[in-house]
């Protein structure tokens, strides 16, 4: 779109945006709040200090004083936000004095992709006791105590991939011993369908809205989300990116029945423990939504995160069991159906998604200095042009 | 193409600048100062991309103003005569292939995200109508140009890595050989 100054948007694009691109009334907030702060200043290095000063700021609103924040140092890993461990000594409630491993999640100046901590955090807490996840705290949703958005939660024992396995970015190609794979995959397919079966409508969850069952929007709501994102973030126009955005307009599915979505569920997003070879934690919720069940099946099925079995010729989902096995099995443990119309229209919509964020968040983000891992993010730009051709290849194969 | 020099520069500098240099032992001398080097010459990299073609150009077109003055030096000697005619050989090779130049390289790129966004206007526009026999026509012909250009788009990212079978993706030194209208 030429004559708008995408990296000082004035207020009456961002009406427009709003205006054209209708989703969830969070999302609409967040992605509000990222433009209206872009022409603001990049992301500069934070001391640790400063951010143990916002923990402690924060810990002082919700559980008073009597606390203290030991060993803070950074973790890496993950492309999109900055993560610090501590160790919180305090008095927890129900189990008196503790020293208890945390670790602070906070989103940097702007982020490859913009989601919500408030999301991500009731999201986390709807699963207490339904799926292994992290123990999460508290939650400092518009950056009130802290330089930007953030969340803490309990550190959680285990790994990605066995210790002496290697992978690429982001836990992609982690390659599981067959003996490791038995076991977690039950527990991989068991927690995806206690996730899609889960009562979304008990879990406190404010920050989302509930699409129609029995109508398209559902599907309308996510591709309006990524069609936004590109008309706010891209620098080039990309023609396939117009066409796989008319293409899913065209082709909505009917949302048969909500469930919660993870939206990113695959190996290098749980955390397992060697010794017992049990799923510990599931990370990574913040593009969760209330959705459609296929938009997971889509995404953890997806090549890109599969490896092959020993025999070099099965393609293993995630690195564990065939596809037709995993859904099968999926549709035992779910008594959900899996149809493969939806589940074609999900992989288009996923790798939509993925090619947005990539190619126009990613780009804007660097361009602007707006994050802690720039050449990380301009790193991942290469792969946008296999995602690309991917759409085009589906595409080509649903018409 | 997105993945431009501008861009890697830009993020390479700060990754060196904001993480690198500030875990640099500061008793290691010599990885200090080749640091800043590496600073300076990414630095100087950055402002050289966008007018390295401008600058040639205009050495080009000084030489041949020179070269020119030079081959109306009157002479009776030989050797110098020679020379001279080397000389107005390549003059006319030159002329030739300033002739070739005058478009900007930046020009070339304003012309290619112009007709990428007009492309892209067009399959909107079509989307917002119900006509769907125009959707699906419009649609064949971006599936089909960015087939080609994926299969480019790809090759020249693949040293860095991400495909899954890079031996049957062809070089793009390869795929670059040929203009679009013979191949």
């Amino acid at each position: 779109m030429q004559g708008i100054d995408k990296d000082r948007p004035s207020a009456e694009w961002i009406a427009s945006l709003r205006q054209r691109f209708v989703t969830e009334k969070e999302i609409d907030h967040i992605l509000t709040r990222k433009l209206a702060r872009r022409a603001g200043p990049g992301y500069s290095p934070i001391p640790l200090e400063k951010l143990v000063d916002g923990v402690k700021a924060l810990l002082l609103a919700e559980i008073g004083d009597s606390f203290e924040i030991k060993d803070a140092r950074w973790l890496s890993g993950g492309a999109s936000k900055l993560q610090m461990a501590f160790a919180l000594e305090w008095h927890r409630p129900g189990l008196g004095f503790e020293k208890t491993a945390m670790v602070l999640r906070m989103e940097p100046s702007e982020s490859i992709v913009e989601t919500s901590r408030l999301r991500e955090f009731q999201l986390i807490k709807a699963f207490e006791g339904i799926v292994p996840v992290p123990p999460v705290f508290w939650c400092d949703a518009d950056g009130k105590y802290l330089p930007y958005p953030a969340l803490i939660y309990g550190f959680a024992p285990g790994v990605t991939k066995p210790s002496n396995a290697s992978s690429g970015v982001s836990g992609l190609g982690t390659k599981l011993p067959q003996a490791v794979r038995e076991r977690l995959t039950p527990q991989f397919v068991e927690h995806l369908a206690a996730i899609h079966r889960h009562d979304f409508r008990n879990a406190g969850l404010t920050a989302f809205d509930v699409p129609e069952t029995g109508t398209t929007q559902c599907a309308e709501w996510g591709v309006n989300w990524w069609d936004r994102v590109w008309e706010e973030d891209s620098d080039e126009d990309v023609p396939m990116i117009r066409a796989a955005s008319a293409w899913l307009h065209r082709n909505l599915p009917v949302l048969d029945q909500p469930s919660i979505v993870h939206s990113d569920y695959r190996t290098g997003n749980f955390l397992y423990t060697e010794h017992d070879l049990q799923i510990s934690a599931w990370l990574d919720w913040e593009l969760g939504r209330i959705g459609d069940r296929h938009q997971d099946l889509a995404w953890t099925t997806s090549s890109a995160f599969g490896t092959y079995a020993e025999d070099g010729k099965t393609l293993l989902v995630c690195g564990l069991i065939p596809e037709a096995e995993f859904l099968a099995a999926y549709e035992k443990a779910s008594g959900l159906k899996v149809d493969t119309r939806t589940m074609h229209w999900y992989k288009v919509y996923n790798n939509y998604s993925i090619a947005v964020l990539i190619l126009a968040t990613g780009y804007r983000a660097a361009r602007n200095g707006k994050t802690h891992q720039d050449v990380l993010v301009t790193w991942l730009i290469g792969i946008g042009y296999m995602l690309l051709d991917e759409i085009r290849g589906l595409i080509e194969k649903g018409n | 193409m997105q993945m431009r020099p501008e861009i890697q520069i830009t993020s390479v500098i700060k990754a060196v600048k904001d993480v690198l240099i500030p875990a640099i032992d500061p008793n290691n001398k010599l990885a200090v100062e080749q640091a800043q080097l590496v600073i300076g010459l990414l630095s100087l990299l950055a402002s050289q991309l966008p007018v390295q073609f401008r600058f040639d150009r205009d050495e080009l077109e000084r030489l041949l103003a020179t070269a020119e003055n030079l081959t109306n030096v009157p002479t009776v000697h030989p050797g110098i005569a020679a020379a001279i005619a080397e000389l107005a050989n390549s003059q006319a090779v030159a002329t030739s292939v300033l002739d070739n130049c005058r478009v900007d390289p930046g020009e070339l790129v304003r012309s290619v995200r112009d007709l990428r966004q007009k492309v892209g206007a067009v399959v909107s526009a079509a989307a917002a109508t119900t006509d769907i026999a125009s959707q699906l026509l419009v649609e064949k012909i971006v599936l089909d140009l960015s087939k080609e250009q994926f299969l480019r788009d790809r090759s020249l990212m693949k040293p860095q890595g991400w495909e899954p079978d890079p031996a049957a993706l062809p070089a793009i030194a390869e795929l670059l050989a040929k203009l679009p209208r013979e191949a």
